[in-house]
């Protein structure tokens, strides 16, 4: 099946064509194609008819090495993952899942995956063993390897309502950071750029409390689309400082994408929250790595 | 300050509104006005909007006439029509004459309200037959983790017996947005759809339709209203990369397969709380062929009105 053919012309419901996708330069930085307790590498090639097809540029895998419940321990896939990442590197990259329960062994990994091998970042995931969040002192030596090394920082962030009485945040995980947590990190790393992921969960709530961190991102993958919040995010943050991710193939990309086609905001804005953000924060470690930022 | 004066005056106004005639078919209006010959493409019937404000914040496209040009520019040109004041109302007449009303007035032709009545609670029968005689709505939605009762209420099967004898579709609203984000004073009901083959095949010439269902809906039961019933489901909150072409195919990304045949598929975009966008571009991400395209886009809404009538 050829992803790029099409039964109708996308032009004749006002929504972007493929190639009309692809000028849009988009970069996925939430994409969860190997995140499988089955074959990840036949996940992954499935998901690229819809890669290819929604005229993404690139994919940035999140769970590169180890597994969702064990990052910090090898997974039967791990090798072929990384051979992956070295011979699909014009298409794809690979963030490296640490466990701030455990920072000398957090660092270990972003030795072997990141200084010494394909990766271009960490990922925080939504909950640990620990129970240990990213504000944790724990992270500190994390994330001072992580400036060293100018790798991406992606933190998965959710404020879930919960508890008894209910308040937000009451319902996460344990060790689940939320974008107040985020802000706690960033005060004490103000040079070193971290991605909010999930737009905070709840981005209504996730907004303000990153906007005063100049070096705190808001990604928008992961959620319903909320028609508005872009445009708010872009409004409250700034168009720089805000990011995006698939989260496929949990999430559509259809989805994904409508929060920020369905935004009242300029294209060459749609462009840096679809791309041109996330290329800035990978610039130096690509450039390190000798990987180049322009499509194949 | 509201005073007496007022007060009358809007009651006066109401009585008036009131007093001009509502059309006896919704759907009718709408072709010529908004239906172009220059290519094949089917226009859009959008089973699930909302009208009104959502009660938790502004949306961007609330007001209905910003809405409509909205649906327009991305070729819907028919929409069923909610309202948000169904969720907290409990003057639920006053909530469908309203709905009725900007149907009618604002909605250019495009517009079918969907009323709504709470069989939790008393007077249902009066409301349902208001929305069906007095305003000549072809469904009624329903919202019963806001409006508070199981399907396993008393009056549940008595409600489905007489939209069955009035020929109306039943459209149900199983979440209205993620549970996670909802407001901490707000506990929504979490509603079970396991009775819901039994209820429905006991009325088997009953229209159902399910919108935004996935979270309530899971492999199992999912495989019983196919199989069992002639249930009909949005396409509002089909998940995953290429989620629509998968489930049609059999093949969603987890779980066990489950199949929805493209002729129980209805295209719903839950504006104006979601981007129209999301439910357009879905129709393009998976590789549907023209005639699935059709099918979810008009067709099937189309037949579920006409088969009602």
């Amino acid at each position: 099946m050829d992803p790029q053919h099409f039964s109708l012309d996308p032009a004749l419901y006002n929504v972007p064509s493929r190639d009309e996708l692809r000028e849009y330069r988009i970069w996925d930085g939430h994409y969860h194609g190997f995140l499988t307790t089955e074959d990840p590498i036949q996940r992954h090639r499935e998901m690229m008819f819809y890669v290819e097809r929604m005229g993404i540029e690139r994919v940035i895998s999140l769970d590169a090495g180890g597994t969702i419940s064990n990052p910090l321990q090898s997974a039967p896939h791990d090798d072929a993952i990384w051979n992956l990442l070295e011979q699909e590197q014009a298409t794809l990259s690979g963030l490296a899942p640490i466990d701030p329960g455990y920072p000398k062994e957090s660092c270990e990994k972003m030795e072997k995956w990141v200084r010494n091998g394909p990766c271009i970042g960490i990922k925080y995931y939504g909950s640990t063993e620990a129970a240990i969040p990213c504000s944790h002192p724990n992270n500190d030596e994390i994330i001072r390897l992580a400036g060293e090394l100018e790798a991406v920082i992606y933190i998965h962030t959710w404020i879930k309502i919960g508890g008894s009485p209910r308040y937000p945040g009451g319902g996460n995980n344990p060790g689940e950071s939320t974008p107040m947590d985020v802000a706690i990190l960033a005060e004490r790393f103000p040079d070193i750029p971290l991605i909010c992921g999930h737009s905070g969960g709840d981005w209504e709530l996730g907004i303000p409390a990153i906007r005063p961190y100049e070096n705190v991102y808001l990604q928008f993958d992961g959620s319903d689309p909320h028609s508005g919040a872009v445009d708010k995010a872009v409004n409250e943050l700034g168009a720089d400082r805000i990011t995006w991710g698939g989260h496929g193939p949990s999430r559509s990309y259809s989805t994904e994408l409508s929060k920020v086609l369905g935004a009242s905001i300029p294209k060459a804005d749609k462009m840096k929250v679809l791309g041109g953000n996330f290329r800035k924060l990978a610039e130096r470690i690509f450039k390190a790595k000798g990987l180049s930022l322009q499509p194949h | 300050m509201f005073n007496r004066r007022k007060f009358l005056c809007t009651t006066l106004l109401a009585a008036a509104g009131s007093n001009l005639p509502f059309p006896k078919k919704w759907h009718a209006t709408h072709y010529s006005r908004h239906q172009q010959k220059s290519d094949d493409a089917p226009f859009i019937t959008d089973t699930n909007i909302n009208l009104f404000q959502w009660p938790f914040r502004r949306l961007k496209y609330s007001q209905t006439d910003l809405m409509l040009a909205k649906l327009r520019k991305h070729r819907i040109n028919q929409a069923w029509a909610g309202s948000y004041e169904a969720l907290f109302h409990k003057d639920l007449a006053g909530v469908n004459f309203r709905l009725a009303e900007e149907c009618r007035e604002r909605g250019e032709g495009m517009l079918i309200p969907f009323g709504t009545v709470n069989v939790g609670w008393p007077g249902w029968e009066e409301e349902l037959r208001r929305c069906h005689e007095q305003y000549h709505m072809p469904g009624i939605r329903i919202y019963p983790g806001y409006q508070a009762f199981d399907l396993d209420h008393s009056d549940f099967r008595s409600f489905l017996q007489v939209m069955t004898e009035r020929g109306m579709i039943l459209q149900i609203a199983c979440d209205m947005e993620d549970a996670r984000v909802h407001h901490p004073l707000i506990e929504v009901r979490d509603i079970s759809m396991d009775l819901l083959p039994g209820l429905v095949k006991a009325v088997p010439e009953l229209k159902v339709q399910l919108l935004y269902w996935n979270h309530k809906v899971g492999h199992n039961l999912l495989e019983r209203l196919i199989a069992d019933t002639f249930v009909v489901f949005d396409t509002s909150r089909i998940e995953s990369s290429g989620g629509v072409g998968r489930l049609i195919d059999g093949n969603p990304w987890f779980g066990n397969p489950v199949t929805i045949p493209a002729n129980r598929i209805l295209f719903g975009s839950h504006v104006p709380y979601f981007p129209v966008e999301a439910n357009i571009l879905k129709l393009f991400e998976s590789p549907l062929t023209l005639e699935q395209i059709s099918a979810i886009v008009s067709d099937n809404a189309n037949h579920l009105l006409d088969s009602r009538l």
